[in-house]
């Protein structure tokens, strides 16, 4: 029942919850930004990092860095931190951290089928995978050539299973097939994720159905804006919307006829929580888009934090560490292009 | 008699090395044209190559490591979406003919669209706005072929810039159409940097001939001023 978690919570999820927020507490602050944008090279960098909570996993690596080091690096800190919070946690949260890697898993698929087309080596592309979303069956989908042997072979005992009954046929797998698999498989996860947050309940429920609901309009919004001049059909863009969010049905069915940026933005700007994201755009412009719409997530998920007895700071806090090393990943691209007067295109601060 | 038959030969001839040395003249201000174009195209070389890079950062950011990496790029043989080629010079070579031409995007499916000289004016007419990505859908299949004509190019020209970036996905972010075109532009500014550069020696060669011409010039410059005298 809603509003008693506090008698409950923490015989099974108390621990975690003050690890989770003992994590959030080692977030990068102002002044941590401050300094990492006014270095002068990737060496800088590794020295101001030195003196944060991603220190120890920098320190061993030579000079000279590469911005791709220190992305893999900061994701090897988040990856075991998860690691401790999984193999802490008990049903129904071990099933809640799961759920928040399956995105991660899509990609990964995605990255080898896509790799795999191109004739690229499997263990190429396996280096490249983000270590959230490995499984054990991951390089044994180079061998499939379409999504009927994908999902016999291999997908069959994985997660991802239950995503594939809308998207498996038996054409050869090629560009535009693999795009609107990703997509099919991204919206079957979203939904799937959403429904189990509702079977939660209580706090868990309201704050990631508002959480999970604005990952489903932003998808929806990057869509169209993608899809604009491609070959994409309006019904196909249709159907990779995903079925909630505030913008569903009524806004996707208006997205879904889109040409151009100015008509999403007509669109969006009848949502009062999207008026303010669109308000910071130019007419014609979309460059700032990305920026507003993750600036608007942060917002969110901080607010996450100010309620207890929940799951959905787990998702908070995974989300903003994958912004914190969006941000370093920004600043050491602008740093190794000698760009440092653009830092502040693409940095969301998150405290 | 003679003398003045020498005097009109003399007159001739100053007439003949004023006309030389204003060829010179010309040479060397079309050497120190071409030299500062050479130059400012490098300038403009260099910060179309910095957009490029930073805008395929910014594509990274937003579509992330895993979309955009250098594993996803494509091995299996595939016909080049653009060549360059390369004249011969002629014997009556000009200057200002370039010697290089690009035939941008250019594919096996598709040899109609070529000849590049012209494709650079096309492009060049499209202007590049802050969302270059945006295009419009071709509302205009059903229009007759008196319109068709730029438009069926243009689309040939999207639809040609899509396959290329299709590596990536289908659904790419304008970031990355913005990073492609501007290597797109980087590319034609090679190309232009190319021909200034064979204008340039080529100038800077018949200069040199020029100075290397008989060596009476000191005679001829004496006779003048007798001449004048």
């Amino acid at each position: 029942m809603y509003g008693f978690e506090a008698l409950t919570f923490n015989v099974d999820g108390g621990y975690l919850e003050a690890i989770v927020r003992g994590h959030r507490a080692g977030l990068l602050t102002a002044s941590d930004y401050n300094n990492l944008c006014q270095c002068e090279n990737l060496d800088d960098i590794k020295m101001h990092l030195s003196a944060t909570e991603y220190g120890p996993y920098l320190q061993n690596e030579p000079s000279p860095l590469h911005t791709t080091t220190i992305v893999e690096k900061c994701t090897l800190k988040l990856v075991d931190e998860y690691k401790h919070m999984l193999c802490q946690a008990t049903e129904p949260l071990s099933t809640f951290l799961e759920y928040i890697t399956y995105g991660h898993m899509i990609d990964n698929v995605v990255l080898i089928v896509t790799g795999t087309l191109h004739e690229r080596d499997v263990h190429e592309l396996l280096e490249k995978c983000h270590p959230l979303g490995m499984f054990d069956s991951i390089a044994t989908l180079a061998v499939a050539q379409n999504m009927r042997e994908l999902y016999r072979l291999v997908l069959v005992d994985t997660p991802l299973a239950p995503y594939f009954s809308e998207c498996i046929t038996s054409e050869d797998l090629d560009d535009m097939n693999i795009e609107i698999m990703r997509n099919t498989l991204y919206k079957a996860y979203l939904e799937d994720f959403y429904r189990f947050c509702q079977k939660l309940g209580g706090a868990t429920a309201e704050i990631m159905s508002d959480l999970l609901s604005f990952e489903a309009d932003r998808r929806a919004v990057n869509i169209t804006i993608n899809s604009i001049g491609t070959e994409l059909t309006r019904d196909d863009r249709r159907k990779l919307y995903s079925n909630f969010g505030l913008l569903y049905p009524y806004g996707h069915e208006e997205l879904a006829v889109c040409e151009d940026i100015d008509q999403v933005r007509g669109v969006m700007e009848k949502y009062p929580p999207y008026q303010s994201i669109f308000a910071k755009m130019s007419y014609g412009e979309s460059q700032m888009l990305d920026k507003a719409f993750y600036e608007e997530e942060v917002k969110r998920l901080c607010l996450a934090f100010e309620q207890q007895f929940h799951y959905a700071v787990f998702f908070a806090y995974m989300r903003l560490r994958e912004q914190e090393i969006r941000n370093l990943m920004w600043i050491s691209e602008c740093v190794a292009q000698n760009q440092k007067s653009r830092v502040h295109d693409s940095v969301v601060f998150i405290f | 008699m003679e003398e003045e038959e020498d005097q009109s030969l003399s007159f001739s001839e100053v007439v003949e090395e004023q006309g030389q040395r204003g060829s010179e003249e010309e040479n060397v201000v079309q050497f120190l044209d071409s030299l500062d174009s050479y130059l400012t195209l490098f300038d403009s070389l260099s910060s179309t190559l910095r957009q490029g890079w930073l805008e395929l950062a910014s594509a990274r950011h937003s579509m992330g490591v895993s979309r955009i990496n250098g594993t996803l790029l494509d091995l299996k043989p595939h016909s080049a979406a653009t060549t360059l080629q390369v004249s011969e010079p002629d014997v009556d070579y000009m200057v200002g003919q370039p010697h290089f031409k690009l035939s941008k995007w250019a594919s096996s499916s598709n040899e109609n669209c070529c000849s590049g000289e012209e494709k650079i004016r096309e492009d060049k007419l499209q202007t590049k706005s802050d969302s270059p990505q945006l295009r419009h859908r071709s509302q205009f299949s059903g229009t007759p072929a008196t319109i068709g004509a730029p438009l069926i190019v243009d689309d040939q020209v999207q639809k040609e810039r899509s396959k290329s970036l299709s590596m990536f996905g289908t659904l790419v972010s304008p970031k990355l159409r913005s990073a492609q075109l501007s290597f797109e532009t980087a590319l034609e500014t090679l190309v232009e940097i190319a021909n200034m550069r064979s204008t340039m020696f080529s100038t800077s060669d018949q200069i040199r001939k020029e100075m290397a011409g008989p060596r009476d010039d000191n005679k001829r410059y004496c006779i003048a001023e007798e001449v004048c005298d």
